[in-house]
Order: structure tokens, then sequence, then C-alpha cells
């Protein structure tokens, strides 16, 4: 009998503590941040979308090489020797003509792991974090600065270039071919350079 | 035609038209809805009557209690839907001589009997005379009822303890 | 009354019945449960530590009524295997019942839908149209969890309503009177003629109530709780285990009248209980309209202590609901068999002893 009216007791004293701790709570200033307006403190080395500077990129590939799901893709051209690209902001020379720099941000997983190869620190993530689209192809970015015009004439300068190059080395390799073929005349000794020779000419 | 007539017809209607669904729905679980609004009906007309205490007990005890627990019963039993509910006629020609019978009967009576009618005052409260004539006039059936009631709850209980 | 003088003006008895009995709907069930979800929403946010709606209107008072737009709106679904006519009859039968328990509320010294003579006992009633409606509900949507659900409201409110009674049976005892109008006169004026606080006895016999009173106001609520399904008595319609319980396959202004009703209730089971103990109407403190002089203050002042106490005690039940967990289907048998009947009946014994003093 007195089992029961402490368990009533006790039951209905319990209730009064819970209560008492939901109804402090209701004066407890809420923990709720409303997002859109008001943003969240973001931690010192959170990782979001990537950016690309491309006035330092040298178009090295290794950020590509890097990526565990592929979603950066670069193309590079090399540049003819009147081309002037200007210097790394550490003082590399770049030497490659970035014709194509995209990164699929429906396909990266914020990883960080294409930031530390980077030799120029040019490839690094920002703290924007907003960039939902409608469609997935706007999550493709390009980053190279080139227009599509320039690309266009990049490529096409280089492949004169080698082809002049290639007519020069012809040339070269026709000559070189002459002046041994006039020397072997002279050294009919000296066979055993001639396959490497000829492998050289055609080549 | 006044209002109070008008809801008279409603509420006979009402428990007219369910109690007709309740014998002749072939889904037991409708027919006990539909002797929900029997039960429904009935209140009302006894409301109209003035009989105010007695329409309240049959809203609580029919509706609230019997009701409820005939619902629980119907829908605990296996197969609602797929019950055979024999409702086609048999004996036709014995039925529709006792019947005719009745309707006779009592035909005669409503049109025989001479019906004086009254108009009666705004019904008042029954309450507190209904309580008094219990508990003076008809303190020993009350009583009695109560101990029936009692009997048959225990009778109730131990049958479920076993 | 409001009829009799709706009767003056319009000179039709159909036309002012009419107006009277729409009117709690419309001056006061709609707007209560407006203010009711989002005070819910608002309240449990709080205690929390969130925010709740914030984006409708300011701090988000206008989310209701957006909720309200969107229910209207959506597609009138039947699900194919329900029984279509019980399926589309339950919600009314649940809000009907809800309804009627309104007729005999007294909002105000004028304003009672009827002055029936068997006030409290026609609550109980009509409370039985609410048990059927859930269990037309639960059965014709041909769906376990509503079936489920309907069975365990129909065992806990037909359990629930026996304390009830039997603490409404010691006020009847008490006071010897069933109309609830009567009952709030009998408490007028300041706030020790409460119930609760012993009623309008006098002496020895005031102090002697007092203990009771109090834990048949208890008990009174805990079983009303019980009676309108709200946690920690929520089983029928427990989340967690039931989706939504009898309501599951409803959906549009079929689910809002199941959830308007649900609100109704609330307030009426909160207006019963402050009914009962503490003075209806009444207000604490004397009225300021005798005071001054402008006696057509008097009803209006009456009419907002009714709804302070009211919402007051709903407010109790949105508290409840944020301290304390669930019950399971036997705790919540054993806790009304065995907790709150017998304490109920020892009130009633225990309180007609006394009036006999």
């Amino acid at each position: 009998m007195r089992d029961y009216f402490l368990k009533f007791w006790e039951g209905l004293y319990t209730i009064m503590i819970g209560m008492k701790v939901t109804f402090r709570h209701l004066f407890v200033p809420s923990v709720t941040i409303q997002y859109p307006t008001v943003k969240p403190q973001l931690p010192e080395r959170e990782r979001n979308r990537l950016y690309v500077n491309m006035d330092d990129c040298i178009g090295c590939d290794q950020c590509s090489r890097a990526c565990p799901v592929s979603c950066i893709e670069i193309e590079t051209v090399k540049s003819t020797p009147g081309d002037d690209l200007g210097k790394t902001s550490n003082g590399k020379k770049k030497a490659l003509w970035v014709t194509k720099f995209d990164i699929d941000f429906a396909k990266c997983c914020y990883c960080e792991l294409c930031v530390p190869p980077c030799p120029t620190d040019c490839i690094y993530m920002t703290d924007v974090y907003e960039f939902s689209e409608f469609e997935r192809d706007s999550l493709l970015y390009d980053f190279a600065t080139l227009t599509q015009e320039e690309r266009e004439i990049k490529k096409k300068n280089f492949k004169e270039f080698q082809v002049k190059k290639e007519a020069e080395k012809a040339a070269a390799a026709k000559k070189a071919a002459e002046a041994k073929a006039a020397a072997q005349k002279e050294k009919p000794n000296a066979k055993t350079d001639k396959p490497t020779d000829d492998k050289k000419g055609t080549d | 035609m006044e209002i109070y007539d008008i809801i008279f017809y409603l509420f006979a209607a009402i428990t007219l038209l369910s109690a007709f669904f309740v014998v002749t729905s072939r889904n037991i679980v409708h027919a006990a809805f539909y002797l929900l609004f029997t039960f429904f009906g009935v209140t009302g007309i006894y409301v109209l009557l003035g009989a105010d205490f007695v329409a309240i007990v049959q809203l609580i005890v029919y509706v609230g209690g019997i009701l409820i627990l005939l619902i629980f019963g119907v829908m605990i039993t296996n197969k609602i839907t797929q019950v055979d509910i024999k409702t086609g006629t048999v004996h036709t020609l014995p039925a529709a001589i006792g019947v005719g019978l009745f309707t006779g009967i009592v035909g005669a009576v409503i049109l025989n009997t001479e019906w004086r009618i009254v108009d009666s005052p705004m019904p008042v409260a029954t309450l507190s005379t209904l309580g008094e004539m219990l508990l003076t006039e008809y303190v020993l059936i009350f009583e009695l009822l109560g101990i029936l009631l009692l009997v048959a709850l225990i009778g109730a209980a131990s049958m479920a303890r076993k | 009354m409001i009829y009799e003088w709706l009767y003056n003006i319009t000179g039709s008895s159909i036309l002012s019945m009419f107006v009277v009995s729409l009117l709690p709907l419309f001056v006061f069930i709609l707007p209560f449960a407006l203010l009711a979800v989002l005070a819910e929403r608002k309240v449990s946010a709080h205690m929390q530590d969130r925010l709740g709606p914030m984006r409708v209107g300011y701090h988000g008072i206008l989310q209701t009524v957006a909720d309200i737009i969107k229910l209207l709106q959506k597609e009138d679904l039947v699900p194919a295997a329900t029984d279509k006519k019980l399926f589309n009859f339950a919600p009314l039968l649940v809000f009907a019942g809800s309804y009627a328990v309104f007729a005999a509320i007294p909002f105000s010294s004028i304003f009672i839908g009827s002055q029936i003579q068997l006030g409290i006992i026609y609550i109980v009633a009509v409370t039985g149209l609410v048990v059927a409606g859930i269990l037309m509900a639960g059965w014709a949507s041909n769906n376990k969890y509503s079936l489920l659900g309907a069975m365990r409201s129909a065992a806990q409110i037909i359990s629930y309503e026996i304390p009830t009674l039997l603490i409404i049976l010691t006020i009847i005892m008490i006071t010897g009177t069933l109309s609830l109008y009567t009952l709030s006169e009998l408490q007028t004026s300041y706030f020790w003629n409460w119930m609760i606080l012993g009623g309008p006895a006098t002496g020895l016999q005031k102090i002697l109530y007092i203990p009771l009173m109090i834990i048949g106001c208890l008990v009174i609520y805990i079983s009303t709780l019980a009676e309108v399904n709200r946690t920690p008595f929520d089983i029928p319609e427990a989340e967690s285990e039931l989706v939504s319980g009898y309501h599951t396959e409803y959906s549009g202004m079929k689910f809002a009248m199941f959830f308007l009703a649900e609100y109704a209730n609330m307030f009426a089971v909160s207006a019963i209980v402050a009914i009962i103990f503490f003075g209806g109407y009444q207000s604490p403190f004397g009225y300021l309209g005798n005071a001054i002089g402008l006696h057509w203050l008097v009803p209006i002042e009456q009419f907002f202590w009714f709804t302070a106490k009211g919402l007051f005690f709903v407010f109790v039940q949105m508290w409840l609901r944020w301290t304390l967990p669930r019950f399971r289907v036997d705790q919540l048998m054993a806790f009304c068999w065995k907790y709150l009947i017998p304490i109920s009946f020892v009130i009633l014994l225990l309180a007609g002893l006394i009036s006999l003093i």
C-alpha cells in the first residue's frame, strides 16, 4: 500500500521535474540559424568549391592526376618560341598554353587531394558552397582563360610550328645524311653507326 | 409545420432508414455502423419527447458502450467481408401471414384509438424527479439491477481470467 | 443570451438557431485551431531550443494559413481498397462529435450554445460519437496501421472515460448540478470560490475538500488528456509505430477535418477542466465592468477569462507533450485501471462522506 502511493508520488514528482526542465528551455535562446539570411561561421579549413588561378597555372596536369574521381580535365599546347606566356607569381616560366581546364563539380568529392601537388599553388578551395544548379551541365566549370578562337589559334600555331620544325628537321636530317654519305665514302670502315643514323633520319 | 416537426421527421427518417439498412446490409461492419445511426436517431426522438436524461443515457450506453463493443467484436472476427449473411427469403408464406396479421393488428389499434392531442408545455429537466423516484419508489428494483450488473461483471471477470 | 438577442433582431427562430449553432465554429474553433497549430509548433520548437516556422509572415504567424490553403488545394485522394462510404463519412462523424461538445460549453454568461441541464453528461455522451468515427476511419482505411490505431484509440478512450466520469460524478454530488452554466455560476466572484479550492462550501468542509479536489483535478486532467489522444497518451497515432494511426490514409480536407477535430477536442477538454475546477468564465478577481459601472463589459471579460484559462490548459498539454515520452499500451491500461480508477473511486467516496458533514 505504501509502495503504491510512493510510486504515484514519484511519478508525479518526476513529471514536475521534467516539466521544470522543458519550461526552462522555453526561454533558452534558440540554436537555430536562419540560414540564407544568417550564414554559419565556416571552419578555417573548410573544403568547398575549387578555384584555379589561371595566371599561375603552368598546365602541369598534376592536379588532374591526383584527382581520385577524375573530375579535372586539362589539355595543353606547347608554346611556340615567339610566344610570351609570362611568369607565375613564384617565378616559374610558363611553357604551355592551357587550352582546356575543366572541373566537373558534379563529380568532385571535395577531397582537396588536387591542392597539395600543385607546384604553383594555383588551385585551391574557396568558401563558396552555394552553387547548386538546375542542370548537371552547368556544374562543368571551364577555368581556361583563353577564348575559343585563341585556343584554336594556339593549336594551329603549334601545328604549324611542328610542321615547320619537322620540315627543318627533315632538311637537317637530309643534310646530315648527305654529309654522312659523303663521309662514308671517305671512311668505309665506319659502318656500325649507319643503322642508327638511318633511324634518326626517318623519325 | 414547425421546426420541431421537421427535426422529428428527420430523426425518424434517420432511425427507420438506418434500421432498414442494418437488416439488409450484406457487410457486417456496415450493419454495425448503421446501427450507430439508429441509436442516434432514437436519441434525437427521446430529446424531442422531453426525455433528456434517457436520451443522453441512450447515447452513453448504446453509442459509447455497446456499439463500440459490438464493432470491436465484429472487427475481431475473422473474414468480416466474406461472411455469407443469409438474407435470402425462406418460408415466405408463413412469414407473410404473420407480418400481415401483425400489421393488421397494429394498424387497427392505431386507427381505432382515440388519440388525445395535448399541447405539451416546453419539456422541463427530468433529472431530479427521476433521481428521487429511483431512490424512493423504485429503490428495490434499482438495487436489484445494481446487484445483477455486479454479478454479471464478476462473472465476466472470472471468465476472462480462465 | 445571444439566441434571444438574435431572435429579437431577426424574428426567425430557425435563422437565429442556425447562427447560434455556427457561432462557436467561426468565432472560436477555427481561429483557435489556426492559433493552436502555430502555438504548438512554436512551443515545441522553443522547448527544443529551435525557432519553429519563421518564414511566412512575421515569425511565421501566417504559417497555418498557408498550410490550410495547401490542404484546400490538395487532391481528394481515396485509396482504391478502402470502404468508400465509411471512409468518406468518418471525418464528418469525428468532427461532428467534437463540435457537438461546444454546444454545451459556456464561453461567457451570455454565450452558450444551449443551456442544457445535463451539460457535463452530454459532453461525455457525444464523445462516444468520436470513438465511433475513429473506429470507422480505422476500419474503412483498409490499412493495418489505421486499424491498429483505431483499436488502440477506442480502447483508450473507453477506459479513460471511467475516471473522468467518476470525478465528474464527485463534482455533481458536491454541487448538485449537471449544468455547466450553473456550475460556473456557483464558482462566482473570487478564486477561492473555485472548485479546486473547495468551491462554495464553507468552514471545515472547504478545507477537507481542497486536497480531494486537487487530486481530482489531476486525475481528470490526465484522463481527458488520454481521451484526446495527446502525448504521452498518443499511442493511437504513435508516429514511430503506426505512421499516423487512424488518419494515415487521409489527405487534403478530410485530414484537415481530423486535425480540426483534434484541436477542437484539445480545447474542449481544457475547457471542461477549467469549468469544473477553475471557475469557468468567472474572473478570479471580480470584474472591471462592475467596478466602473459598465455592465456590458462583463460578458466580454468573462469570455476573456474563459479563453485564457482554456488556453492555459492547452499550453500545459503542449508542455507535457514535449516533456514526457509515450506510454506503452500495457502501461497505459495499467495506469488507468490500477491508479486512476481506484483513486477516483476513493475521491468519490470521501467527497460523499465530507458532504454529509
